[in-house]
């Protein structure tokens, strides 16, 4: 089992004090579902965002696809891991000013260099598998959340990753909208993609996910499979949040 | 149909009737005013049809529009206006071809050329030198080759301005400052003026140029802020996004954030170019025979000594109509952009 994602003793902190990041540490192995939990504001999308260099962090190990970062943020090696890892964001982030295909091609063909052709043709491949293929010209604006933030996935998914991140891919959508997105996500798992996934989807974590890991205020406070997690999870602090959770 | 009209005009004079002569006062206002304007209008038309002197004008067509250029080669002046001309018409209004649709920008791109081919001369065509360029040809060459300058130099120091280098970030603000600061008329007075003095013996930059210079130096620090302001409305995700596909610095600003900046600051910079291309009349004073100054050296002649209004609002009616082209071809060109995407 080869390890995609090794982190050792994160720690980052945006104003002194106080801790966006506590000594994280975590392992992701090829092919494996890490669904990262926890309350607003514990640094779930802080983590998920370390891991291609959106942000820095004090200090700690960071061992991404056998490409080893520290807090010098080397900005090389942040590049040789963003072209070999995908990400999907909360916003969807699209660009308002391209149409759904440049969107999918752009990156291929300008970081890849790929040849134009064949990236539009595969980023067809990719749209259809997300279902979306009938919306290629349209733009961003035309698509609903839910079929933007399938275009985002495509879009992350043109490069061919290894590892995917997801920042609370589902946070912005309608209720009727997730679970198109979230059944695009467990197709992707089911062929073997290795993922990390920040979400509140307990649903999803159930299914999917191999491992879970909570957090609270920059710790990591405990990581089990889902099925320990979810029945008796060991921490009073995650049986809380879990609690809080089913309320809502 | 007819009932309809009759019904509206029916309803638009109650509506007169209310608004106009709802008390004694208001009806001897509106009386007033009525009665003054009247007798303007009356006697505006009066003086346009029977005492203006339209002579003035029609003797001198060619002369507003080609300035001193030899009669014998005016046709390449006047192929290039036309040719803009269609061109504006085919954008406006032709079909909805995509291949069309696709390359008109490089022949709108393709005009500046084929205009500097026409008017210099050169390859097959007799050369002309600038001194004969003149009249609404120059008029139309100072805005289109400014304008083309400008955007890319306005572009750079935007930039710059946002540049984390401390050096490049100070330098273009002061610049931008600096143009700022000054009016048009004396950055041209220097164009014009020192220019000539500051380069070594030797080399010599024509007037025209020396104009274009200057007010690509000028026009371009308004652009820079217009498209500072672009810059900046792009929100953050969309650089993040860019990063973690993995694009470099360069193909981020070249594929996510000019294209973005360009659109939002397109109303701005069409005024900008509006504005430079009424701003080129400010060369009738510092020599050039532009538009304005062909009418200023056609009034100079004792033949027509003292027809400066005729002149003058002859001279409006030709700024007003290419301005309006410009403004509802701006127009187009927003509408356009803005079909796609709605949240433009």
């Amino acid at each position: 089992m080869e390890p995609i994602l090794v982190a050792q003793n994160l720690t980052k902190s945006y104003t002194k004090g106080s801790r966006a990041l506590d000594n994280v540490s975590l392992k992701v192995n090829q092919g494996k579902v890490l669904v990262v939990m926890g309350p607003s504001g514990s640094g779930k999308s802080t983590l998920i965002r370390t891991f291609n260099g959106l942000e820095t962090f004090d200090s700690g190990e960071l061992d991404v696809l056998g490409i080893k970062v520290d807090s010098t943020h080397d900005e090389r090696k942040i590049q040789k891991i963003r072209r070999r890892v995908g990400m999907v964001f909360q916003q969807f982030n699209l660009f308002p000013h391209l149409s759904i295909l440049e969107n999918i091609t752009l990156a291929p063909i300008n970081v890849q260099k790929r040849r134009p052709i064949e990236a539009e043709e595969y980023g067809m491949y990719l749209l259809s598998q997300m279902g979306i293929d009938s919306h290629a010209q349209k733009y961003p604006s035309q698509l609903s959340g839910g079929e933007q933030q399938r275009v985002a996935i495509a879009r992350a998914l043109a490069l061919k990753p290894e590892l995917l991140l997801f920042d609370e891919p589902t946070s912005a959508l309608d209720p009727e909208r997730i679970n198109e997105v979230l059944d695009a996500m467990r197709r992707l798992a089911k062929q073997g993609m290795t993922m990390v996934v920040v979400t509140h989807e307990i649903g999803f974590a159930k299914d999917v996910s191999d491992q879970v890991l909570f957090m609270d205020s920059g710790k990591v406070i405990e990581t089990s499979t889902p099925e320990i997690f979810f029945s008796k999870a060991r921490h009073e602090r995650s049986r809380k949040f879990l609690n809080q959770l089913d309320k809502n | 149909m007819l009932n309809i009209t009759l019904n509206s005009i029916k309803i638009s004079l109650q509506k007169l009737k209310k608004t106009l002569f709802s008390t004694l006062l208001n009806t001897i206002i509106s009386l007033v005013i009525i009665l003054i304007t009247c007798l303007v209008c009356l006697n505006t038309f009066g003086w346009l049809l029977y005492n203006a002197n339209w002579k003035v004008i029609t003797s001198n067509l060619p002369l507003y529009a080609f300035g001193s250029f030899p009669p014998d080669e005016q046709w390449r002046p006047a192929t290039w206006i036309i040719s803009l001309l269609l061109l504006s018409i085919v954008t406006l209004f032709g079909p909805e071809w995509k291949w069309l649709r696709k390359n008109l920008i490089s022949a709108w791109a393709g005009t500046v050329p084929l205009g500097l081919y026409l008017l210099y001369g050169g390859i097959g065509l007799s050369p002309i030198s600038s001194r004969h360029w003149g009249g609404l040809t120059l008029t139309i060459l100072l805005t289109v080759c400014s304008s083309l300058l400008s955007l890319p130099l306005g572009i750079i120091l935007a930039l710059c301005r946002q540049s984390s280098l401390q050096l490049i970030q100070k330098i273009s603000s002061i610049f931008i400052d600096v143009m700022r600061a000054v009016p048009l008329i004396a950055v041209l007075f220097f164009g014009q003026l020192l220019i000539p003095l500051f380069l070594p013996v030797g080399i010599e930059v024509d007037r025209v140029w020396r104009a274009i210079f200057a007010f690509t130096l000028f026009v371009s620090a308004y652009i820079a802020e217009d498209i500072r302001g672009g810059l900046q409305s792009i929100p953050r995700n969309q650089i993040e996004a860019a990063n973690s596909l993995g694009l470099n610095q360069y193909q981020i600003i070249r594929f996510i954030l000019i294209p973005q900046a360009l659109r939002i600051a397109l109303p701005a910079l069409t005024n900008q170019s509006i504005g430079l291309f009424q701003n080129t009349s400010l060369m009738a004073i510092l020599g050039l025979v532009e538009l304005l100054g062909v009418g200023r050296s056609i009034l100079a002649n004792p033949e027509f000594i003292g027809q400066y209004i005729e002149v003058y609002i002859w001279l409006a009616c030709v700024y007003w109509f290419v301005c309006t082209i410009m403004a509802i071809l701006a127009r187009h060109l927003e509408q356009r952009l803005t079909i796609n995407q709605a949240n433009f």
